[in-house]
């Protein structure tokens, strides 16, 4: 049901068990990432979702060297725009990819970062 | 719609402060009240600008307290929050409060402090102004949303660290001239380079710092900035909105958001990139001001790098850029910078300025960010 795939509890859900969900636009066929009611490109509201293969290229990273309180002991660690083979974007944590080798366009997969009940996006080796 | 102008100013010294963020707020008020040689009572409305005061300070219902702090607790108050242009935003309603006819006389601006909490502290904070779901739970900080964009300017544009590590120094230099100013000593391109990465490829020297400060801005109708020949007209505010998703830029290397605003504000006010003389942008890190220069219109797309290289953004150059040390130098107490940007664009038209004016300027232009480049304002401003 597209009421489903439109919620981030749902999106999640789904990325926790490793699959990627993407929504498709019945009127004019734009990809998005959940969540959203209206499409940003014609207005309509007729979403069906859509499996993502999880494959890409790195767009654009940086490396974090300063983060946040709660994550000193992951930094250094790494943060990419992911272009994904369908042709929508996603951001997520680099994982497995040594921080010298990171480059645009560098093949990547997604995978689920899973900390407790915590699912956050990761891309690892493709 | 009515004409509205800016009556008086006021900005508090930038750096660390052992006050609330509305007392900063208020101490810049008062100022920006004598600066418009009103008695207090003539204040109709205050529209208040604070960021992070419910996180850092534990205090929310900040309009009521800022008013009642400055000694006008009945006056009619809203807090805003647009992350980094809080205070910018703010600024516009204001000017449509008075334009539309229901007040005369308003107080727009805002007050920050986040020095009295852990860096580590601050830094999860301002990660609150993007989005929670896909940003924040891959650790995203501020510094690597511009090193996003700066990656990707620099693939596509060929941009370098020492073309970024440029708009530093030049900030710097422009911080000296500036009492109000946070830091007020120069640094060299090798300072910069030298400095360690933040956020590959944005270096410490690449990043404005952390700021408490206050200010405060008095908006008037027609009638009553007639009488005052101090007096700047608000040509245009306009504001814009892009994706809060980073993965739904179009383009990293661009802030859409900057370039709709501006297009709306030249419009508005007649105006063309040419017609500027003096501008305020915001420098949140040295790619933000290069991405901004673009964006304005006075340069081309991918040319910004270049142009703080040759020294054409710097005071004496073809378009002087924040000659009040800018968020780099002067500092960013976010909720409101908004507002001191605007002062010191009122200052400039107004030739008060002292070392750091732009000679003959007569008209000026405001520049405020929010976020991952998810809100934009821009302003124009000029002399009657």
């Amino acid at each position: 049901m597209p009421e489903n795939v439109l919620t981030l509890k749902h999106f999640f859900e789904e990325a926790r068990e490793g699959r990627l969900t993407g929504i498709r636009c019945g009127k004019c066929g734009e990809l998005a990432i959940p969540p959203k009611e209206f499409c940003p490109g014609c207005q309509e509201r007729d979403w069906t979702p859509v499996p993502l293969g999880g494959k890409g290229a790195i767009v654009s990273f940086t490396i974090i060297r300063i983060p946040p309180r709660g994550r000193a002991e992951e930094a250094p660690y790494a943060v990419a725009v992911v272009r994904l083979d369908e042709g929508v974007s996603l951001l997520g944590r680099v994982v497995d990819v040594p921080l010298e080798g990171l480059r645009t366009g560098l093949p990547v997969r997604f995978r689920a970062l899973v900390t407790g009940e915590q699912t956050a996006v990761g891309f690892g080796p493709a | 719609m009515r004409r509205v102008a800016v009556i008086g100013v006021g900005v508090t010294k930038f750096g660390k402060h052992d006050r609330t963020s509305p007392e900063l707020f208020a101490e810049a008020a008062a100022e920006a009240i004598r600066d418009a040689d009103l008695a207090p009572s003539a204040i109709q409305a205050l529209y208040y600008g604070n960021v992070t005061g419910g996180e850092g300070e534990r205090q929310l219902h900040m309009g009521p307290l800022a008013a009642t702090l400055l000694g006008l607790p009945t006056i009619p108050t809203t807090r805003f929050e647009n992350a980094c242009a809080t205070s910018h935003a703010a600024f516009r309603h204001a000017v449509m409060e008075i334009a539309s006819g229901v007040s005369d006389v308003v107080l727009v601006g805002g007050g920050e402090r986040v020095l009295n909490i852990p860096t580590d502290a601050a830094t999860e904070y301002f990660a609150y102004c993007s989005d929670a779901s896909y940003e924040q739970s891959v650790g995203l900080t501020f510094p690597g949303v511009f090193a996003l964009i700066a990656r990707a300017h620099m693939e596509k544009h060929g941009t370098t660290e020492e073309q970024m590590a440029h708009v530093a120094v030049k900030n710097h230099r422009h911080g000296v001239l500036n009492p109000k100013a946070q830091f007020r000593k120069e640094i060299t391109i090798d300072t910069v380079l030298k400095s360690a990465y933040v956020a590959d490829p944005l270096k410490l020297f690449d990043c404005c710092p952390f700021t408490d400060g206050g200010a405060a801005i008095v908006l008037a109708a027609e009638e009553i900035a007639r009488k005052r020949p101090r007096a700047v007209w608000a040509l245009a505010s306009e504001a814009a909105t892009d994706t809060m998703f980073m993965h739904e830029k179009r383009d990293l290397s661009r802030v859409t958001a900057t370039e709709r605003a501006a297009a709306a504000a030249y419009r508005r006010a007649g105006k063309t990139p040419a017609d500027v003389d003096v501008v305020e942008l915001h420098d949140c890190f040295t790619i933000a001001e290069i991405v901004a220069t673009e964006g304005l219109g006075f340069f081309e797309p991918g040319s910004g790098g270049v142009a703080a290289e040759k020294g054409w953004t710097s005071l004496g150059g073809k378009i002087p850029v924040n000659p009040s040390g800018g968020l780099k130098a002067k500092g960013h107490p976010i909720g409101a910078t908004g507002a001191a940007q605007i002062a010191e664009i009122v200052t400039q038209l107004r030739g008060e300025a002292g070392g750091r004016q732009v000679e003959g300027a007569r008209t000026g232009l405001t520049h405020t960010l929010g976020g991952n480049t998810a809100t934009v304002l821009v302003s124009l401003f000029g002399r009657a």
